[in-house]
């Protein structure tokens, strides 16, 4: 035997099959596997946004114009208010209120005219932007009332028939979750009726994701409800 | 940073550092060769198996040797096996030696064995060709696909460090990307591994059979003679 020159046989199919052994594992792991092709949708990216900053904060740029005009009906609804804001805020509101118009008194109206004027002098612009806002902050408002009415008309067909004094009422103090959960229900004042307190804290509590508006800045004006019930309604 | 992040498998390789695709490619040209070698050896020791058991069989059953031996010159070196290969060697140093005058039948017997012994470590040296290389791919690629890996997320890491507030969004492509280095180094390793432990574990049992024949052979020649 002088020398196996021996070229080994079987190298192009051996080529071939190693080729066709990556082709298939490639085309498995291409199509097999489900590589997130789609771009993230925005449903899967949505973030629930708490507004962590206490009112204080937040709603002081804010609240301050949008309470003007929920505030004007406060004098004479007094008598059959579904909701009054919390004691803290009315300072705010009445600090503000001075400098906005005020259609129920005269007394504002007559300032604000002036008002007008020296603004439209001074820069017609600005009023046409205050002018804005304020209807921007109305239509907030419109919405805040039109929820805390909704609020108490849940509350209300919760609570069972009561044998109370027509002139009772009773205001509750009640802390709110993002989402409408009712945290904490207290009683502020109550009606001297026992069984009628009761029978409202259980409505209260009964209606429990009391409903909110979809805008999760407006939170802020429900965190803290004064709730006042009356067995006359 | 973009948040819509393609996750395609070309695209995480396309998207890959230099290094890491410097990896995956090296480790792709890797897993062709050793299956190419995977494939060859399977053909070669499928048939060093199967002409081996032929040849035993001839041999055993057909006691003329010389007719044996004139069929193995006569063969291709395609249709021989490594055993016939063997005797043809070890028969035709025997027949030359024979028919040398001065030689006694135990200097005779030693070159016969000689010659069958350089045949035989030929034709081991040839079978177990490769069989080196297959080990060496089953041990250090999936190395090679981790290095890749880590150097990935290195890199992935390091982005982020230049993001203010980071996501899983951020990390995970460059992740998925650098692992794809080591799901490549473990293609081409855990094949690498198989086929060498089952080509070495049949290369040993021809060596046997090899050697067992020489043997066998050396006595058939001692008795002839």
């Amino acid at each position: 035997m002088s020398a196996t020159v021996y070229s080994e046989p079987y190298r192009l199919p051996a080529g071939i099959l190693a080729m066709v052994v990556h082709i298939v594992f490639f085309a498995l792991l291409y199509l097999g596997f489900n590589w997130n092709r789609q771009p993230f949708s925005p449903a899967t990216m949505s973030v629930e946004l708490w507004p962590d900053l206490p009112d204080g904060v937040t709603a002081a740029p804010v609240n301050p114009k949008v309470a003007e005009s929920v505030k004007p009906p406060p004098q004479e609804k007094i008598i059959k208010p579904d909701i009054a804001m919390p004691d803290k805020k009315k300072p705010d509101l009445k600090a503000v209120e001075v400098a906005k118009p005020r259609p129920d008194t005269p007394k504002p109206a007559e300032v604000n005219p002036e008002a007008r004027l020296a603004e439209q002098k001074a820069a017609s612009a600005q009023a046409e932007r205050i002018k804005q806002q304020e209807e921007q902050t109305a239509a907030i408002n419109k919405l805040v009332d039109e929820y805390k009415a909704k609020i108490t008309a849940k509350i209300k067909r919760n609570i069972g028939p009561t044998n109370v004094e027509r002139d009772a009422s009773v205001i509750f103090l009640v802390t709110l979750l993002p989402g409408g959960a009712v945290l904490k229900v207290e009683l502020k004042k109550s009606s001297g009726n026992e069984a009628y307190d009761n029978a409202v804290e259980r409505a209260i509590r009964k209606s429990d994701p009391l409903p909110l508006p979809p805008d999760v800045q407006l939170f802020n004006r429900f965190r803290e409800l004064n709730l006042v019930f009356k067995p006359t309604e | 940073m973009e948040v819509t992040k393609d996750l395609s498998f070309l695209h995480l390789i396309a998207n890959a550092s230099i290094l890491v695709q410097l990896v995956m490619g090296l480790l792709l040209v890797v897993s062709l060769m050793s299956w190419w070698y995977i494939f060859l050896k399977m053909f070669v020791i499928r048939d060093e198996v199967r002409l081996t058991e032929e040849f035993e069989d001839a041999f055993w059953h057909n006691q003329n040797l010389n007719q044996l031996y004139s069929y193995a010159n006569s063969s291709s070196l395609r249709d021989q096996g490594a055993l016939e290969r063997i005797f043809a060697a070890g028969f035709g140093e025997f027949a030359k030696l024979s028919k040398q005058q001065g030689v006694d039948a135990s200097a005779a017997m030693e070159g016969t064995r000689r010659a069958m012994r350089a045949t035989y470590q030929r034709e081991m040296d040839r079978l177990e060709s490769h069989l080196a290389f297959l080990a060496s791919v089953g041990s250090v690629s999936p190395y090679v696909g981790l290095f890749g890996t880590v150097w990935g997320i290195m890199n992935a890491f390091r982005g982020l460090a230049n993001v203010g507030q980071a996501t899983l969004a951020h990390v995970a492509p460059g992740i998925a990307e650098a692992l794809v280095a080591t799901a490549m180094g473990l293609f081409a390793a855990i094949p690498a591994v198989v086929a060498y432990n089952r080509y070495a574990h049949e290369i040993n049992r021809l060596s046997t059979r090899f050697d067992s024949f020489t043997e066998e052979f050396s006595n058939v020649l001692q008795r002839q003679s």
